[in-house]
């Protein structure tokens, strides 16, 4: 009856662990092998060129110039492989280089128009439709630009509703290829006291990137210049005081606002609010977007609405609050999203 | 006045269209919300004296507390199992008697006095018949007495409260605390767990809820679980102590079956959903006595006889396969035992049989014939004799012991009955949940996911405990 015996259990995990590592080297997130085939698959010709456009379009737009050099470091390949490429874009009538200096051509610009057009729509898609964090649209963007057609563009552009502005705050250039001037100033310029809106952040550096995000700044915020100087920066975000390094400061573009709405002043979110205690709505915070952004609006939690907090998890989180009439749970991440008044409240 | 061309428009909007800026949409649509607010506020007067006693928020206080919250939330579960198990008894046996006992020998008759040849009475009434009728007496009960019980919760407004309760553990493995709902009621049965789900609005949390919902033990598994349970697990302990140590397994099965719903939607959430969208909003309903009738009415035709028609549309295939394959014969041997045999090395491995392995392909379409499967199989492969009633008819036992000689016939060991408990726990949902999967998601993709997952998280995991156990036990 033992034909367990037949089984060595010894050589059937050391088969178990051959087979899983084996899986795990071929199947391993980002840097397995059949990820790293797809990346290679995806690295073609056509990347490079489109890539390449892109940088020196970037360059234009800011008002540098592109040279051998910034190709190199901005698509990381070697001297040599920028000398063939800059041949072949020339061959291909999208690029002029004169000396060390590189312009476009009108069809080169158009191309680089239409890649950026992908690029910025794919990142609205993804901050809109999708949960993907915003460390993330951006690099998946890279790849998707260079895998859409032109008909998947614009019926994904028809599909949003024709958005102008990407969600770093970079205008998305039109099917026809217009995009309008650069706005807005360094947040490093801003005066003491003055009150203005983010309207762009830089994607890139990663990390930059990614502490403007944590510390809440995004495009459509508002922000109070605090005080300046070589060292560090101290400004307002939505009522909630930050500093910063000039340097990551520099990637953040504002423009000045001369009155300010109920929205940023407030400081108080619905997180602050004490179980019992009323306030009045004065909005939801633009980092707040998408499905979830409609979903707190169809719940009736709009600027001027009455709030109340009833009850807590005992856990601290969610909190029960009601809403003409309703009890609605909302977890503290989201109550965070919602800017309240509290002298508003006062009397009702 | 000059005549503006339309170019001229078009142009003008399109600069336009640059200094609105990105939230021209939301701020419109904000401002007519506001309107439209401010417009009820002005026309609307609404009564009730405000400072008045308010039963909703004291019963609130009750219901979701810090000390008083849990308990209650536990004991009424406890008390929903309780009724649909002791309430389920008798009118299963009822209708096995009815349908199996009763009905089933009257067709038999009733073909040889048509007479029909073997075959075609043994397909119609041995196979078909006999896997419907078997999975209607073992569903039908529990179901009707589950699911109105349930939607009386859900009616009377405590469910959401549960949600309310549990919404911060949830939060922790990246789900909605609603899952709570979806979850228990997967405990009746997994496909109406999974029609349930549609009370949660967030896209991501939504498939999460859907492709964990089979580690909740439905109603189809807990007789194998006990089964098992009290015949090896209970057998360790001196008598006075085996009814309490197998209880003790079944639910131990159960709670790893929790554990392993909140690991799942865990590492769901941050790999292969990471990107679905989420908007966690949970309402709290104003209290208000349950319409008894309305939702007698209600669960039992949304829930109980859709699932019921499903589970009925899938037996009969069922019941034809497994009568097919026990009397279809090539050579010496019938396809089952083709089968067993080419199964039984890779079950083996894994701490199972091949009887086992091939019980759980064909009774995908209800885990209630898994246990009656099992036995027909081993009874025809092994030649136990005094069993049964013939290839492809499948039956009951009288006893716990008959019960044990035919499993020990078939070569069971404690490993075995480990392990059955694990994999009955972990594998692929049945194909009625299957299917409702995908018309809930309306997704290939998502389907194959829930089907597969489960079925190789089990298979590892009965394989790791097997080696585990071997070791364990050879050098002892």
């Amino acid at each position: 009856m033992e034909s367990h015996a037949l089984i060595n259990p010894e050589i059937a995990l050391l088969w178990a662990g051959i087979a899983i590592s084996i899986l795990a080297v071929v199947f391993w997130p980002n840097r397995g092998l059949w990820a790293r085939w797809r990346r290679t698959l995806q690295n073609t010709r056509r990347v490079r060129i489109e890539d390449a456009l892109k940088h020196v379009y970037d360059c234009e737009y800011k008002q540098l110039t592109a040279t051998h050099k910034s190709i190199a470091g901005a698509l990381s390949i070697s001297g040599d492989e920028v000398a063939r490429l800059l041949e072949r874009l020339e061959g291909l009538n999208l690029l002029r280089s004169e000396g060390e200096m590189l312009t476009l051509t009108e069809d080169g610009r158009a191309y680089a128009l239409r890649v950026i057009r992908m690029h910025r729509l794919w990142e609205r898609y993804l901050a809109d439709e999708t949960g993907v964090s915003e460390t993330e649209w951006h690099y998946q963007a890279e790849a998707k630009e260079h895998l859409l057609t032109i008909e998947q563009a614009d019926a994904l552009a028809v599909h949003m509703g024709n958005p102008s502005f990407d969600p770093h705050g970079d205008p998305i250039p039109t099917a026809a290829g217009e995009l309008p001037e650069r706005r807005g100033i360094a947040l490093t310029q801003l005066r003491p006291h003055q009150y203005a809106e983010v309207v762009h952040i830089e994607d890139e550096p990663t990390a930059v990137y990614a502490q403007l995000v944590a510390q809440g700044i995004h495009p459509g915020a508002h922000v109070r210049m605090i005080s300046s100087d070589k060292n560090k920066i101290e400004v307002e975000v939505e009522g909630v005081e930050n500093i910063l390094a000039p340097i990551v400061a520099a990637n953040v573009a504002v423009v000045p606002v001369g009155r300010v709405t109920r929205t940023e002043k407030a400081g108080a979110t619905l997180a602050d609010l004490a179980v019992g205690e009323s306030a009045r709505v004065a909005g939801i915070s633009r980092a707040c977007r998408g499905p979830q952004r409609r979903r707190l609006m169809d719940l009736g939690i709009l600027p001027g609405t009455l709030v109340t907090a009833e009850m807590r998890n005992a856990a601290g989180d969610p909190t029960a609050y009601s809403v003409r009439g309703a009890l609605i749970a909302l977890r503290k991440n989201q109550a965070r999203m919602i800017h309240i008044e509290r002298n508003g409240a006062n009397g009702v | 006045m000059n005549a503006i061309s339309n170019d001229d428009i078009l142009l003008k909007a399109g600069n336009l269209r640059w200094e609105v800026g990105e939230n021209l949409h939301d701020s419109l649509m904000e401002s007519l919300y506001t309107e439209a607010s401010r417009i009820a506020d002005r026309v609307v007067t609404r009564s009730g004296a405000p400072g008045r006693f308010n039963w909703d928020r004291a019963l609130d206080k009750l219901l979701t507390g810090r000390w008083t919250g849990f308990p209650i939330m536990i004991l009424l579960l406890m008390v929903v199992f309780w009724l649909t198990i002791a309430g389920s008894n008798v009118p299963s046996s009822l209708l096995a008697s009815l349908l199996l006992d009763t009905v089933h020998p009257v067709l038999r008759s009733l073909g040889e006095s048509l007479s029909m040849p073997w075959w075609l009475s043994g397909f119609l009434f041995d196979g078909v018949y006999l896997a419907t009728a078997w999975v209607v007496s073992v569903m039908l009960p529990p179901m009707a007495i589950f699911f109105p019980l349930f939607t009386l919760l859900e009616d009377f407004g405590y469910l959401p409260r549960v949600a309310f309760n549990l919404d911060h553990l949830f939060r922790k493995a990246g789900a909605h605390g609603k899952q709570a709902l979806s979850m228990s009621m997967g405990y009746g049965c997994n496909a109406a767990g999974i029609i349930s789900t549609r009370i949660i609005d967030s896209p991501r949390e939504r498939l999460i809820a859907i492709i964990t919902n089979n580690f909740s033990l439905c109603n189809g598994r807990w007789p194998t679980q006990i089964l098992v349970a009290t015949l090896f697990i209970g057998a360790l302990a001196p008598p006075a102590l085996s009814g309490f140590l197998s209880a003790s397994a079944v639910v131990a099965v159960a709670l790893f079956g929790i554990a392993l719903t909140f690991l799942t939607s865990w590492f769901l959430s941050r790999t292969v959903l990471k990107g679905e969208a989420s908007t966690f909003s949970l309402e709290l309903p104003p209290y208000r006595p349950p319409q008894v009738l309305k939702t007698l009415y209600t669960s039992l035709i949304d829930r109980t006889i859709l699932v019921l028609w499903r589970a009925v549309m899938f037996a009969v295939p069922a019941g034809a396969v497994i009568w097919l394959i026990s009397n279809i014969h090539v050579g010496e041997l019938s396809i089952a035992e083709y089968a067993i045999n080419w199964l039984n090395p890779f079950g083996l491995l894994i701490g199972l049989n091949g009887v086992i392995l091939l019980a759980y392909i064909i009774a995908i379409p209800a885990n209630e014939i898994v246990i009656p499967t099992i036995l027909m199989l081993t009874v025809a492969s092994t030649g136990v004799s005094g069993y049964g009633e013939g290839a492809g008819v499948l039956f009951e036992l009288e006893d716990n012991l008959q019960y044990l000689s035919v499993f020990q016939a078939g070569g069971w060991t404690l490993l075995t009955a480990v392990n059955l408990m694990l994999f009955s726990l972990i594998h692929n949902p049945c194909s009625t949940t299957i299917y409702t999967i995908y018309k809930e998601t309306g997704s290939v993709k998502w389907t194959l996911v829930s089907s597969l997952m489960p079925i190789a998280m089990g298979l590892s995991l009965c394989f790791l405990v097997a080696q585990v156990w071997r070791l364990a036990t050879a050098g002892g």
